[in-house]
């Protein structure tokens, strides 16, 4: 029987070969896919979570990190699709228009898939419309936006507006962050949340969906 | 004294009229003069105007070639894409080395082959011409971490320190050869200082930094330094990691962001390094009061000691106040050194 414990140290660590075998020998032997992402996934992106928060890993170990738990996602995610097992939520992301930096949104997609979120991310440079018509075809009730510069923060408050225009606001919630973003500015264009980072982001969205953290 | 015998004269530890002051200015610099960013980015006669107007109304001590980070990986064959008024940007899905082994037959573009590097040289010459006895010329290039992105893709070269250190260390030769070479088409040109820019070192973390980044920071800026040129260091972000590391790479001005405390700077670098910053571009310098920028600098100015130049964390953001970036220039006319 395989020592599941090594499918926690391989996402901490960041051995995407090792999360990925784990998993597949895990599920050939018949433990439950939903265990492995409870009991073993979600606890390791939470300790690689605190790991940068207290500056012993930097962005290039949680890159790695998340990419060995996209490893065991990837052959986890169709048998809970299979078990019609729900994913906790579904949120649709992207950075906002104008603005094409990534890096820290791809950590939150990371992260939210680790806690069990189903994402869809729509990469950069994402227009309103864009969010608006992710969310009609998947049906999320979350949507995450990200912006690092100051000149493109106005289009969050855009996109919102543009929910509210086409009479979909109250059918979502919105949470925002990215370096220059505050919980303010969060209040002051009328998104429903605001975090820090990564991890703090998973805590916000279970908030936001009503599932305890 | 004029802005270049003064920044000359600092950094020699020479006496100066009053502080130097260089923030950097791009998008503002275009907003000054009323261009579009693309005009800016695209054609150095507009750069070249801007610049000098910029200078003029603020009395900044110097003019720059920097405009955005495309410049070397543009003529290397990358895809950027251009945007009427911001900065040009790549698609990390289209990286130039999206394929590891492209870089076996990636070849070193000739500065002065007819593109945006030339672009960047030709403003340099201009400088010269117009005010190369009174402002300070500088020209600017990337950083082994930052073109190394630049080429790569930002989240793929950070999964490659760990993938693939030989790539690494193979790409980040590649960009010192080429930076050495625009760094002395510019000089040839009349910079008088180097700009390099390494924005994507404040992401890696310590042991990273040492091991691949610093070493090849190294040689780039003893490469430059051997051409005759001053050398200033600008990595945007937090720092904190990699100040110490700075300290040791030689540079006659190392900038400091606003996430990377001057006291710290100053404390890892010791007493002779010339530090240059740290406003938050955004909460002081555009956001903030006169006041509140006038406390700021000299709260910086205090933490660094004399060896001290006034400006930014990063760039001046577009829509920061007039009488706010002149407030730097109030402060620094209250201090002789
Ligand atoms: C890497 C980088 C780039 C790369 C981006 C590559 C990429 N694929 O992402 C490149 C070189 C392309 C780039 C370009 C530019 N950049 Co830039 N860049 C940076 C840099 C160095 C790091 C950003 C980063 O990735 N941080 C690491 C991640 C992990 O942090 P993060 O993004 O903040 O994300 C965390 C949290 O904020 C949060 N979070 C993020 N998103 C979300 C979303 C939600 C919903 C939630 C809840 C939380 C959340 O969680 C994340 C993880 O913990 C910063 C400086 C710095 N060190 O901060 C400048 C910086 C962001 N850039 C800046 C600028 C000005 C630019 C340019 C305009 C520069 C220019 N003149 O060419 C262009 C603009 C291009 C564009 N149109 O977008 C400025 C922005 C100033 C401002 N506030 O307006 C900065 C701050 C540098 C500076 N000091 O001035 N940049």
């Amino acid at each position: 029987m395989t020592d599941l414990r090594q499918l926690f140290d391989a996402v901490v660590t960041g051995d995407h070969v090792t999360s990925k075998a784990v998993t597949a020998e895990a599920l050939a032997a018949g433990v439950e896919p939903l265990a492995l992402v409870n009991d073993y996934m979600i606890p390791a992106m939470d300790d690689v979570g605190g790991k940068f928060e207290r500056n012993e890993y930097f962005v290039p170990e949680l890159l790695l990190s998340a990419r060995a738990m996209k490893a065991a996602m990837e052959l986890i995610r169709p048998l809970l699709a299979a078990r019609g097992t729900q994913p906790i939520g579904r949120v649709v992301m992207g950075t906002v228009k104008g603005d094409l930096h990534d890096i820290g949104k791809n950590l939150v997609c990371a992260m939210l898939e680790g806690g069990g979120f189903e994402v869809f991310d729509l990469g950069v440079n994402v227009a309103p419309e864009k969010f608006i018509a992710k969310v009609r075809e998947t049906g999320a009730r979350l949507v995450g936006m990200s912006a690092l510069l100051t000149t493109t923060m106005p289009a969050m408050k855009l996109t919102i507006d543009a929910f509210a225009g086409e009479g979909l606001r109250d059918q979502v919630k919105f949470m925002v962050g990215g370096a220059p973003v505050t919980q303010r500015f969060a209040d002051t264009i009328g998104a429903d949340g605001y975090a820090e980072n990564a991890p703090s982001a998973v805590v916000l969205a279970k908030r936001l969906i009503g599932v305890a953290a | 004294m004029n802005g270049r015998e003064r920044i000359l004269a600092h950094l020699a530890g020479a006496p100066v009229d009053r502080l130097p002051i260089m923030p950097i200015t791009m998008q503002y610099a275009a907003d000054q003069i009323g261009v579009k960013y693309i005009d800016y980015v695209t054609d150095h006669r507009v750069l070249v105007e801007a610049q000098l107007r910029t200078a003029e109304i603020f009395d900044i001590d110097y003019v720059s070639v920097i405009s955005d980070p495309a410049r070397e990986a543009a003529d290397c064959g990358a895809k950027v894409e251009f945007f009427d008024d911001q900065p040009p940007a790549f698609i990390e899905d289209h990286a130039l080395l999206a394929e590891r082994t492209s870089l076996a037959s990636l070849k070193i573009p000739d500065p002065l082959g007819g593109g945006r590097m030339l672009d960047r040289i030709q403003a340099a010459a201009l400088f010269k011409e117009k005010v190369g006895k009174d402002k300070l010329i500088e020209g600017w290039i990337e950083g082994p971490c930052a073109e190394g992105s630049d080429l790569r893709g930002i989240n793929t070269l950070m999964l490659d320190f760990f993938d693939d250190p030989v790539f690494i260390r193979d790409l980040f030769e590649f960009v010192i050869e080429m930076e050495l070479r625009f760094a002395r088409a510019q000089i040839d040109a009349g910079v008088d200082i180097i700009g390099i820019g390494d924005a994507a070192a404040s992401l890696v973390g310590p042991q990273i930094y040492e091991e691949f980044v610093w070493p090849y920071e190294k040689r780039l800026i003893d490469g430059v330094k051997a051409m005759g040129a001053k050398v200033r260091l600008h990595i945007c972000g937090n720092t904190r990691f990699a100040l110490e590391g700075m300290g040791r790479l030689g540079c006659d001005i190392v900038d400091l962001d606003f996430p990377s405390p001057v006291h710290e700077g100053r404390a890892k670098m010791g007493p002779d390094q010339v530090l240059l910053g740290n406003l938050n571009p955004v909460t002081i310098l555009m956001d903030g009061t006169v006041q509140d920028v006038l406390d700021k600098v000299a709260q910086c100015h205090n933490e660094a000691g004399p060896r001290f130049i006034v400006g930014a964390g990063c760039e001046v953001p577009r829509g920061t106040p007039p009488e706010n970036l002149k407030a730097m220039l109030e402060y620094a006319k209250g201090v002789k050194g």
